[in-house]
């Protein structure tokens, strides 16, 4: 392993060292002639690039008045931006409601079964009570004579808990992948405001 | 034209269409784009035309640019794009072209010395072979003056990413430009 510290010679240079990590250099550039060397020739390229002019550009305002003349009318984005803004936030709004949906629909049909259980759905018709196992696809196969007995039990509960089980993990996928998205452009928010102060 | 207008309230201004603030905003702006474009592409029509393209880009887009940003970081970063998409367009980019030209002798005469469009051509050259990524971040850093956090939140790169761009960018200039042993000469008399 090198003993040279080459590496952070670029961010010494351009003075992005601090605490130890600057004192550390500097105390090794003491000692080191070839970490001097190497830093001089940096410096020296720098002064090299500088060396370089730059041309005579169009003076600001004719060039502002020539892009001017090339501008559409309106910002084309700025309304499209607002409404993407909108609806970006009622995302998770929507997928609230979506999951408070569920929960009661699931709520009121274990009540129905309880009820039904019970026997206090005696006189409700019965479209009403198999609707609300959410159990169509039994049910349609027991129509056809294709399931009975506890075969139909059996699917009929499996059904119903898929169904619950799909719905909950879809919501939950879509709200923690908008949570991603969120958590980055925060993220990237935040650097811009250091940047600022 | 809006004198001294503070650049937040020139920005929402041409967010709602106002051609005005975005034209104080352009002449404020216009000189830092020019000379980024320039330095990315050596060819002052080009940068010129592309810092044209950069400003009606940023027109169309100002609807997206968040006022609580940083503007010249957005411009830079459309501007830099705009260069790269020109310069293939243009294919004016002669990468390996510092290879051939001729090495110096180490110890020049008075009749040896570069003179200055010499030189320009050389470096101009050298940075031009550099690939796009590494060379936005020079740019940025040696003509721009922007610190290392400056430059990661302009590119939206991390900042280990700025500094091994740099390294890569500076190593790559030495090793084309020291065989040309009187340009670092010419530099150390300045």
């Amino acid at each position: 392993m090198s003993d040279h510290m080459t590496e952070w010679l670029n961010a010494y240079l351009d003075g992005e060292l601090k605490g130890d990590q600057f004192q550390r250099l500097r105390q090794h550039l003491l000692e080191c002639e070839q970490c001097r060397a190497e830093l001089a020739s940096l410096e020296n390229l720098s002064k090299a690039m500088h060396m370089v002019p730059t041309p005579q550009f169009t003076p600001p305002e004719r060039f502002a008045a020539q892009v001017g003349l090339r501008l559409a009318h309106k910002p084309t984005r700025a309304t499209k931006s607002r409404v993407m803004e909108i609806g970006w936030w009622m995302i998770p709004v929507g997928l609230l409601v979506i999951w408070v949906l569920i929960g009661v629909s699931s709520w009121v049909a274990d009540l129905v079964i309880a009820a039904n259980s019970f026997g206090l759905l005696s006189g409700v018709p019965a479209w009403f009570i198999q609707g609300s196992t959410g159990a169509y696809w039994a049910n349609t196969l027991a129509q056809f004579g294709l399931l009975s007995g506890t075969g139909f039990k059996w699917t009929a509960v499996t059904e119903g808990f898929a169904r619950q089980f799909a719905l909950h993990i879809s919501t939950a996928v879509v709200y923690l992948g908008w949570i991603v998205v969120w958590w980055t452009r925060r993220k990237r928010d935040a650097q811009g405001q250091l940047l600022e102060g | 034209m809006i004198p001294d207008a503070p650049e937040k309230e020139l920005v929402i201004k041409a967010q709602k269409g106002d051609r005005n603030a975005f034209s104080e905003l352009v002449c404020m702006h216009s000189r830092g784009v020019l000379n980024i474009i320039f330095r990315m592409c050596g060819d002052a029509q080009i940068a010129e035309d592309a810092a044209q393209e950069t400003f009606i880009r940023a027109w169309s887009h100002l609807g997206s640019f968040r006022t609580e940003a940083s503007l010249r970081n957005w411009l830079y970063r459309i501007a830099l794009n705009t260069a790269t998409d020109m310069l293939r367009k243009e294919k004016r980019i002669l990468p390996g072209l510092v290879d051939d030209l001729p090495l110096v002798d180490p110890n020049p005469g008075p009749e040896c010395h570069f003179i200055d469009g010499e030189h320009t051509a050389l470096v101009q050259q050298a940075i031009q072979s550099l690939p796009d990524a590494s060379r936005e971040v020079l740019v940025l850093r040696e003509y721009e003056g922007f610190s290392y956090r400056e430059i990661a939140d302009a590119l939206e790169i991390p900042i280990g990413t700025v500094m091994s761009r740099l390294n890569y960018a500076r190593g790559f200039l030495k090793e084309k430009l020291e065989g040309k042993v009187a340009l670092f000469k010419e530099a150390e008399r300045v």
